[in-house]
């Protein structure tokens, strides 16, 4: 029996355990907190796959995807994923998820951006929430024979990785206050989105790229970091941004202008009918060069619709805004939202470290430049399954006693002088200027002069930082996440210069041409420098 | 606005109260209270004494995930639902949900939610599908967050030994509906951990966020053979 340490137990961490301890593997799953406060919760639309019936193909899946993302993945990959996405419905069906049906009983497709054909399965607006609850119970059936062990509590550390070689990882117990390694023959990174680096987005925060990041400084190569998905629509908050899901355009939502005190419906009238659900990339793009404040209504689709098929959103803006969807249109502007780019993975999802994996948002992998709404959480199954598969064949037992005993000390010495700190100084306050440097230099539309400012800036405090002890009263977490979180955003930040052309999420205003030769950015730290290199798509 | 916190540095020290003195507005959430009070440069209390920053969990801030969960001028809610405007008086009193262990402020260890849901042995084997009568229910029930709200006012759930509450009586409602081989088991599991010590107070029906229809999960289990 192999043993294999989990990262993060959201959806592809769940899936990545079920997997592995189905064929007979021994899981460690290790998170923050429960499932039920991943990010994952909060993924509201749907899930795609071609089900049986009707004129769609998984050739237009696969094709879709591939365009989707401006043509930088691998055909066969993304073949994969849809090939498999019929069977991730089925066998979530079968784990209790309350898909929405239709009225013949059968599980209902919706609409979604860039697809061809009504593709996504989804359980009203919580798709993801209804997933999570479907996975735990599985999860729940191993950890009562003592397959799965979960831990909770433990915040990521550092990767144990020798001679280019994971065998565990070490992580911060938050109770006990103390650092704790555990050893594994792989380790699974399931860690989510760097959602950190911009401040608070439309998702957890939770998911701050402290793991991309500090793995990075590791050697783990990274991949695409510059494609960064801003969301067409989401809604200003008091205290966030929070998402209005693509299923209300997929139910028929339309976005409009209002020029003269005239409805001007921009997307339709540059797109035709279906202009509400192009891509992502190109939606955003429309409400940024939009010449005053963009709506989207649902109201005309009927009080009905709305409580059978978007509950959640009535809900959310009603609570948060006050705001009647059944009657008032929604204020929208983009915001950021998912990260195509990640750490680099190969077809098995293994890092260039032996033995160490990634799955799930985390992971670059299938999307491309863009990715099409409803195929994070069928990457995120999927890869999950992937991953645990390969493990399951190729992983080797580890000899692990006493190998990483120097490496430990040091790290317990470093945590000891962080505890000790009598600083005031809160890290927060950095991580606010963090995401002021990001959101104002790595927008939607970019150029060489802002992403240098940028690059300046973070390069001035991560020199800083290495040399400052900061005030521990929130957490130890937080004070030693933060240099990681700047060096993975310069990394982000030349790896988005190193990109002179405009390709999905990534425009830039002085390179406007498009789609160049199809190449590929990888990101690698050596010897205490990021290096950046572009090769052709494979 | 004044803010009265009860805090704790770890779960081996004595609690005590600290106020603060912080600019609101009546559309502010406790949870933007909170993250304001945790950014300022430093932090002070009332009387001007240097104070130790907030410890508090979140992660979704749209009460879909359950973290925030702590109790607001005496009433346990979350605190990314909780608007200012709805607070009565000048004054907002934050303490820890007060049936778990605090890790420290407002942080609490809620481990025995799921502890409980493996001890009872909460899972579908074999399934077999529902009465599409029901999906609407059973859709509704998968959306419990785990954040022990329930368990909080629940006059009859004390440390988690022996009746494991709402949440779990949701839970065993999900599963049994959705179980071929197991029926039996699960009903077993709901007498003893729920039936036997539940008062029928039903404070856990009005004070769940996600608004699950705990009632219904509580009456088809009663019914369940």
């Amino acid at each position: 029996m192999k043993t294999v340490l989990i990262i993060g137990s959201g959806i592809s961490g769940l899936s990545c355990a079920i997997t592995n301890a189905h064929l007979g593997n021994k899981v460690y799953l290790v998170s923050p907190g429960p499932s039920e406060r991943s990010q994952s919760v909060m993924a509201a639309g749907g899930i795609n796959a071609v089900l049986p019936g009707g004129e769609d193909s998984i050739d237009a899946h696969v094709a879709d995807t591939i365009k989707g993302g401006c043509f930088l993945e691998n055909e066969d990959d993304v073949r994969g994923l849809c090939e498999a996405a019929p069977h991730i419905i089925e066998w979530l069906e079968k784990s209790g998820v309350q898909f929405t049906r239709d009225k013949n009983g059968e599980i209902a497709r919706r609409a979604f951006g860039g697809q061809s054909f009504n593709r996504t399965a989804f359980a009203k607006s919580s798709t993801g929430k209804q997933i999570v609850t479907g996975l735990v119970q599985k999860v729940r059936r191993y950890e009562c024979n003592g397959i799965i062990d979960r831990k909770t509590g433990l915040r990521f550390y550092a990767a144990l990785i020798r001679n280019n070689e994971c065998s565990g990882a070490v992580f911060f117990d938050e109770q006990k206050m103390k650092l704790e390694a555990i050893y594994a023959d792989a380790v699974v990174m399931a860690v989510g989105g760097m959602n950190g680096l911009f401040g608070k987005t439309t998702g957890s925060v939770l998911c701050d790229g402290y793991a991309a990041g500090k793995l990075f400084e590791q050697g783990v190569k990274l991949r695409n970091l510059e494609f960064i998905q801003y969301h067409p629509t989401t809604m200003e908050t008091p205290h966030k941004r929070m998402l209005i899901s693509e299923a209300a355009r997929g139910e028929g939502g339309r976005l409009f202008y209002l020029s003269e005190g005239k409805r001007v419906y921009f997307m339709e009238d540059k797109y035709g009918p279906k202009g509400n659900l192009m891509p992502r990339d190109i939606v955003s793009e429309c409400i940024y060069n939009a010449p005053s404040q963009v709506y989207l209504d649902i109201s005309f689709l009927g009080k009905k619709l709305i409580h059978d098929r978007l509950e959640e959103i009535y809900d959310l803006c009603m609570n948060y805004m006050g705001l009647d969807v059944t009657k008032q249109p929604i204020p929208v502007y983009p915001s950021v939202h998912f990260f195509m780019g990640g750490i680099r993975v190969d077809k098995n999802h293994e890092t260039n470290i032996k033995g160490l994996y990634a799955i799930g948002e985390c992971a670059s992998r299938y999307h491309g430049a863009n990715r099409l709404g409803g195929n994070s959480l069928l990457a995120a199954m999927y890869s999950g399954k992937i991953a645990g598969e390969h493990i399951y064949a190729n992983a080797t037992p580890k000899h692990t006693e006493g190998e990483f005993d120097d490496i430990l000390r040091e790290y317990e010495y470093q945590f000891s002088k962080r505890a000790q700190s009598k600083s005031n100084f809160p890290a927060d306050f950095l991580e606010k200027e963090l995401a002021k440097i990001m959101n104002e230099n790595l927008g939607i539309v970019r150029n060489e002069q802002k992403l240098n400012e940028g690059l300046e800036s973070i390069s001035f405090y991560l020199d800083a930082i290495s040399r400052i002890q900061f005030d521990s009263d929130v957490s130890l977490y937080r004070g030693y996440r933060i240099y990681n979180m700047f060096l993975l955003s310069k990394a982000v930040v030349m790896s988005a210069l190193s990109r002179r052309e405009s390709r999905g999420a990534h425009i830039r205003s002085d390179f406007p041409e498009k789609y160049g030769d199809p190449l590929e950015t990888t990101a690698r730290y050596e010897n205490g420098e990021i290096i950046i290199e572009s090769e052709r798509v494979k | 606005m004044k803010v009265r916190i009860k805090r704790q540095e770890s779960a081996d020290t004595e609690p005590f109260w600290q106020e603060f003195s912080v600019d609101v507005n009546g559309n502010d959430t406790v949870a933007a209270v909170l993250d304001r009070l945790n950014y300022t440069d430093d932090l002070f209390d009332v009387n001007g004494e240097r104070a130790r920053r907030v410890r508090w969990e979140c992660s979704c801030m749209q009460k879909v995930c359950g973290a925030c969960a702590m109790v607001i001028n005496h009433e346990p809610a979350l605190a990314c639902n909780t608007f200012l405007r709805s607070i009565k008086g000048d004054v907002l009193i934050l303490e820890p949900l007060s049936k778990f262990p605090v890790v420290s402020d407002l942080v609490v260890d809620r481990s025995i939610i799921a502890d409980n849901l493996r001890r009872a042995q909460m899972y579908v084997d074999r399934f077999a599908k529902a009465d599409p009568k029901k999906y609407e229910n059973l859709y509704q029930t998968a959306k419990c967050l785990k954040c022990g709200l329930c368990l909080e006012v629940c006059p009859n759930y004390v440390k988690g030994e022996n009746f494991f509450g709402a949440v779990f009586a949701n839970d065993a409602y999900l599963m049994y509906e959705n179980t071929q081989n197991r029926k039996s088991e699960i009903k077993e599991s709901f007498s003893r951990h729920f039936a036997r010590g539940c008062s029928k107070s039903l404070a856990c029906a009005g004070i769940c966020p996600a608004k699950l229809p705990t009632l219904s999960s509580i009456s088809g289990m009663m019914k369940a053979k």
